[in-house]
């Protein structure tokens, strides 16, 4: 994500209600033509944040810049920023055209001229030329979402939004439906802000992510960093099942964990780092026979196992503490439940985090 | 197939239904069977059939002025009772604000009000204001009256109402104005409608606060009320049934527009 130019920047932004702080002192550019995506637990402060880029909410303090110049009072109608909806908010009283060219009767275009620009945008999200008259209520979950997609396209915004549009679809349509996003983001070469609670979403369509915790973003970086590099806990817990285990740097270099025998090998910490979370990634994890075939092992009880679709999930009890270990399903491990096993991972599959 | 038990409860619940709607309406099939007499008397069962009081009521000079009192003070009372409530439903359902909860429950008080406690009230008010009691009089009495229950109706249809859709309007370029216009009026205008033929209909009919607040102005219900007390004669039940008979069609012409804009809306699908 090198030299693009910043198309939005917030500098120090906050967000007051009451005594609380729901957006707290965020710092952030945003590029031109960039899918960026903010991902959050509900509570975290992500929807605060994004009404106030579309001018719904005024910080409290800090700024807001849209290319270099100060948006923090223009109002949303007159910001050129547009918004897709939780609830699409599509209009229920019009049809699929009127819908798509409100923006354009508002903005006093021609009738043919709307119609024109209405089948064009039309086409480009697939929708059927016919449902130009249709009454926009008998759509189907997934045609309204392209409904709500158009009428956002045809204002022409620089900056689009998406106030976790796809949450109240079904998972498959959801995962179609985030494919055909990126692709929109590919045609029409505008920058995307996206919040979602999902970082599984975020990962499929995003450039870039940034997590948001408290009011604050704790990490931001490409969808591949999130999930490789993640520098809290917090952070490495949001997408799938992942080991943490509480470990205090030794003098020796080597971790201690209060919960297991062993001194376990891991990343060289950073400089001040006394005590933290070492986290491994459940496909790190592998049965192994002898310690010595991996930097760690651990040796337990398989307790149960869970078919995931292509891949088989266990679970393994070491004492009080249960390992998650995934395996694709054509290397299904053959043990019996109850077996005793051992498993292990190298020291570079690990990444030390803070709470 | 219907079992043994089914039928006899189906025959039931059929009977009952039945009674309910006898109960509701024979009253009124009355009043109208009542009307249809050749007699000068109050007599029921009616004895001997004939148009006569029809005829003479619609050629009563005074009976137009009645209908003409009535429909005045109801048509004032709907366009800004409609007004009014409009408002007044976003302030009970729309908006989150300091004291909301107190206007909610001190905008309902008035429906509960015994009325004709209320219409005396009403006249002494007047009376201390020194304003001349007359038809417009009795649209601010109605009103008081009106405008809680219209309230209450709108404010339905704007708890169904997505804030969203504001939003979005506005977002997408439009004024203030714009969005009441082209989203916020149209998607509530169901609403509205009920809420209109409410305020119509329940002035239309209502005698209690009429009749301390009309002054020397008459409306069909105090009429009604008036010649029942003294100087019956078979007129009494004309007017009555051309009362309800015109808040019917009122009803049923006002459901068959909603039903009309609907299937039109829906033939748009096609």
């Amino acid at each position: 994500m090198a030299a693009r130019p910043t198309i939005l920047s917030l500098k120090s932004v906050r967000k007051i209600f009451g005594t609380l702080a729901a957006v707290d002192s965020i710092n952030l550019d945003i590029g031109e033509g960039e899918f960026f995506t903010i991902v959050g637990p509900s509570g975290s402060g992500k929807t605060t944040l994004l009404r106030m880029l579309a001018g719904m909410e005024q910080p409290t303090s800090g700024d807001i810049l849209l290319r270099g110049e100060r948006i923090n009072d223009l109002p949303a109608n007159r910001r050129p920023t547009c918004m897709v909806f939780q609830s699409l908010a599509l209009f229920p009283h019009r049809t699929v055209g009127e819908n798509i060219e409100f923006s354009l009767k508002i903005r006093g275009e021609a009738r043919d001229k709307r119609k024109a620009r209405a089948l064009e945008l039309m086409d480009l999200l697939r929708l059927p030329q016919a449902y130009y008259g249709k009454n926009v209520m008998k759509c189907s979950g997934g045609e309204r979402q392209r409904v709500a997609l158009a009428r956002a396209l045809a204002y022409d915004p620089q900056i689009l939004f998406f106030d976790e549009p796809l949450s109240a679809i079904d998972y498959k349509l959801r995962k179609t439906l985030e494919k055909e996003l990126k692709d929109i983001h590919r045609e029409t070469k505008k920058t995307f802000v996206y919040i979602t609670h999902s970082l599984e979403e975020a990962m499929v369509m995003s450039d870039r992510i940034g997590v948001m915790r408290e009011g604050k973003l704790v990490q931001v970086g490409s969808p591949h960093e999130i999930y490789s590099a993640p520098t809290t806990r917090f952070v490495s817990e949001f997408i799938g099942d992942v080991n943490v285990i509480p470990v205090d740097v030794a003098g020796d270099g080597l971790l201690k964990s209060v919960s297991l025998k062993d001194a376990l090998k891991g990343p060289v910490p950073p400089k001040g780092f006394t005590s933290g979370h070492l986290v491994i990634r459940p496909e790190f994890l592998r049965f192994i026979g002898k310690p010595s075939e991996a930097d760690n092992s651990v040796s337990g009880r398989l307790y149960n196992e869970y078919a995931l679709g292509s891949r088989i999930q266990y679970q393994v009890r070491v004492g009080e503490r249960v390992f998650i270990v995934e395996k694709l399903r054509q290397q299904m491990f053959t043990g019996k439940l109850d077996d005793e096993v051992r498993i292990g991972w190298d020291a570079k599959d690990s990444i030390l985090v803070t709470d | 197939m219907e079992t043994k038990g089914q039928r006899v409860r189906h025959a039931f619940i059929t009977a009952w239904a039945l009674a309910v709607i006898v109960f509701l309406y024979l009253p009124t099939v009355c009043i109208t069977i009542a009307s249809f007499t050749a007699s000068r008397y109050f007599q029921f069962p009616v004895a001997k059939f004939g148009l006569d009081w029809w005829e003479k009521t619609f050629n009563s000079i005074e009976i137009r002025q009645l209908l003409s009192t009535s429909i005045s003070i109801a048509l004032c009372v709907t366009v800004i009772a409609v007004t009014l409530a409009f408002f007044g439903a976003l302030a009970f359902a729309r908006y989150d604000w300091k004291g909301r909860s107190i206007y909610q429950k001190l905008i309902l008080l008035p429906i509960f009000f015994p009325q004709s406690v209320l219409g005396l009230a009403l006249l002494l008010w007047f009376n201390m204001l020194g304003l001349q009691l007359s038809w417009m009089t009795a649209v601010f009495a109605h009103l008081v009256w009106i405008v809680p229950v219209v309230t209450l109706v709108i404010a339905i249809q704007v708890y169904s109402f997505d804030p969203a859709l504001e939003e979005a309007a506005f977002d997408l370029g439009a004024t203030r104005w714009q969005v009441l216009r082209e989203v916020t009026l149209p998607v509530l205008f169901p609403g509205l409608f009920s809420g209109a033929l409410f305020a119509f209909l329940l002035s239309w009919g209502n005698f209690p606060l009429s009749l301390y607040t009309t002054g020397a102005d008459t409306t069909v219900p105090e009429y009604l009320y008036a010649k029942m007390v003294a100087g019956y004669t078979p007129g009494v039940p004309v007017l009555g049934t051309v009362s309800t008979i015109g808040a019917a069609f009122l009803l049923i012409g006002g459901y068959g527009l909603i039903l009309a804009m609907r299937r039109a809306r829906q033939s748009a699908t096609e």
